[in-house]
């Protein structure tokens, strides 16, 4: 090789490098750190564990470091027999290590949790996401890595997101596996069986991709269509968003690569429909004054929501739609009508106080969680107008029936607070045809996780809502299954963990 | 302005009996196969790391665990070395789709990049009178 030619290959490895000096700015650097920071972390510890002999409701964010085997849950009222199968989910449950806690609720290591329904009969088993981190710092019994808002001092140095990827947001079925997934690196993949990790996933291998995909940002929201494909994107921290389709096995079909010139810094969630990919945009922007990821995104009024709709086969932007300002984590669903008109529904926010509301609840200081999250129905017209409806009451973590993603669903089930303002306590049904409402309020007593709808026999009518809760007196956490036409009457069946497992997050069913 | 600090640094080193030819060894650790070559760039200032202006380029072939490569004949000065494992021999770092690279690579004193490329001043060596030799582990 000339020496020309030498100098400008490797002058690509400032390129590349450069590009990583943007994700997650708030890690940024974390060699010689003030021992401020260190004393964050343990002042959060102390704060928080001290909160926790005075108020109960704060078990479901205490650090969890134990690990359950597989047994037999006490069952009360009958269990569907037609229900076969497991239900996955996932959460942060390692908040702390050593005399240090972290500062915000989205940090803490990845714990899936295994539900199995046989013969009328449950087990429950869950199991630490075994990521380079977690093995890493149990290890070293101490945090080694900062966090996107934890730093601390003589932090180890990060060259790609998945060296500090907890795996903590959701879990899906792919091929054989389960994937484990965070939003800012790669999917973890598990033995569905017996919940051990079996390595990062590399969505390019064995494909002409190669490594071109490796670590690259795979969103922990991924759309799978009745046919099985997965659709997901990526964020990077140029504002470019990747667009993945999957088979059903996890092979790659196609990939893309959008310039969103999106400056938020965080992307949660979108949807598609039968025809195209939803990329909604929050009113958010990055503020460099602030120290931490989190703590530097900032909702702004003056930036508008954006709907980029993007081609499926092409993986093109087809068109742009602006909405009024908004923030939201999640979506339930989109679909479209034949005259090119886009329906979708969005858990929407007006601020993204909710953020620093869970750096308040890991300090034992538990803020208002639901900050006025309402249903907002959304039309995008061909034309280029937009409609939008709001339903009144809290909504959160939206969930439609599996084989509706994409198409019209009748059905929407929401999440919301309310006589348990830092984390919610009923679950509701909208109909989205006639407008009526449905709900269960499983009372202050309980903090009531995502809960998801199952259709057995593949018609909506027919289906179930399950979903867990923790009960706070009794420490336990239990599994609850309803009709999901008949919320009202309360559980057909509630199994009974003995114990208590932290507030996760996302989870899905896998029919046997 | 540069050449001025360089003439009047090299004067002095002069003025001291210095002779300015001094090899500068990086012995590299934790290169995980035999595939390709490590190639490798010296720059002999933070602006010119900054604009990818290296003074010197050089490469080796790659080989399981530690190989040691030189630059030869070089004043008296601060360098900086960055490398990485062109294990499909290609001539090219490769990166995924958002620019992060998916080969090894590494920097002189074994700093890390963090979040962002090595700075200089974390690289940097310093050549006086002596010959120098310094260490860094791959990071893949």
């Amino acid at each position: 090789m000339e020496r020309r030619q030498l100098l400008k290959a490797i002058g690509l490895a400032g390129v590349g490098a450069v590009h990583l000096s943007t994700p997650l700015t708030g890690l940024a650097k974390s060699i010689n750190m003030p021992s401020a920071e260190n004393i964050k972390l343990v002042n959060a510890k102390n704060n928080f564990n001290k909160a926790l002999q005075h108020d109960a409701r704060l078990i479901g964010f205490a650090n969890m470091r134990q690990e359950y085997l597989s047994q037999p849950l006490k069952l009360e009222g009958k269990l569907p027999t037609d229900i076969q199968g497991d239900f996955y989910r996932n959460g942060p449950a390692g908040h702390e290590r050593g005399d240090m806690r972290y500062l915000h609720l989205f940090e803490g290591d990845g714990m899936v949790q295994g539900f199995h329904f046989e013969n009328g009969q449950l087990t429950h088993q869950a199991k630490f996401v075994k990521t380079s981190k977690f093995i890493k710092e149990q290890q070293a019994d101490k945090f080694l890595y900062s966090g996107p808002d934890s730093r601390i001092d003589n932090a180890l140095p990060v060259s790609h997101p998945d060296m500090v990827n907890p795996a903590n947001t959701n879990v899906i079925a792919v091929g054989d596996e389960l994937w484990a997934l965070w939003e800012a690196g790669s999917a973890t993949a598990l033995d569905p069986r017996t919940l051990d990790t079996k390595h990062t996933v590399n969505l390019g291998q064995n494909s002409h991709y190669g490594d071109k995909l490796k670590g690259l940002a795979f969103s922990a929201h991924p759309k799978i269509e009745a046919s099985g494909d997965i659709w997901n994107f990526g964020l990077s921290p140029t504002g470019h968003i990747a667009l993945f389709h999957l088979s059903s096995a996890g092979k790659v079909n196609n990939v893309g690569l959008i310039n969103a010139r999106y400056k938020g810094g965080m992307l949660h969630d979108f949807l598609i429909t039968d025809k195209h990919i939803l990329l909604i945009l929050p009113s958010l922007k990055v503020d460099a004054e602030q120290t931490g990821f989190f703590a530097q995104i900032s909702y702004s009024n003056d930036i508008p929501m954006q709907v980029l709709v993007i081609d499926k086969q092409s993986l093109t932007l087809k068109k742009h739609y602006e909405l009024e300002s908004g923030f939201a984590f999640h979506y339930g669903n989109a679909w479209e009508e034949a005259d090119g008109t886009i329906h979708f529904d969005a858990s929407l926010y007006k601020t993204n106080h909710i953020l620093t509301s869970f750096q308040k609840l890991m300090r034992g200081q538990p803020d208002d969680i639901h900050i006025g999250a309402k249903t907002v129905l959304f039309s995008l017209k061909a034309n280029g107008s937009v409609h939008q409806q709001v339903i009144e009451g809290d909504s959160e973590f939206p969930r439609i029936f599996a084989s509706k993603v994409g198409r019209q669903n009748q059905y929407l089930f929401t999440l919301a607070a309310n006589d348990n303002p830092i984390w919610n306590d009923t679950i509701n049904c909208l109909d989205l045809f006639s407008g009526n409402k449905s709900h269960f309020s499983y009372g202050k007593d309980f903090l009531v996780e995502e809960h998801i709808p199952i259709a057995m026999q593949g018609a909506e009518e027919q289906g179930y809502l399950i979903g867990t809760a923790l009960h706070i007196p009794s420490k336990r956490t239990c599994l609850n299954i309803f009709k999901a036409d008949r919320l009202n009457d309360g559980p057909l069946c509630r199994a009974w963990l003995p114990y208590h497992m932290p507030l996760g997050f996302h989870g899905n069913f896998v029919a046997s | 302005m540069k050449i001025y600090s360089a003439l009047m640094f090299t004067s002095s080193l002069c003025l001291a009996g210095s002779i300015a030819a001094q090899t500068l060894t990086v012995e590299i650790s934790g290169i995980k196969n035999d595939q390709g070559k490590i190639l490798l760039q010296l720059f002999d200032s933070n602006e010119n790391y900054q604009s990818n202006k290296a003074y010197s380029a050089n490469m080796i072939k790659a080989k399981k665990g530690i190989v040691s490569i030189s630059f030869n004949n070089l004043s008296a000065g601060e360098y900086a070395i960055r490398y990485f494992h062109d294990e499909n021999d290609n001539g090219q770092l490769e990166t995924n789709l958002f620019g992060m690279p998916v080969e090894g690579y590494g920097f002189s004193n074994n700093a890390k990049a963090d979040f962002g490329p090595a700075a200089f001043d974390d690289m940097k060596v310093t050549i006086t009178d002596k010959n120098l030799v310094t260490h860094s582990a791959v990071q893949y």
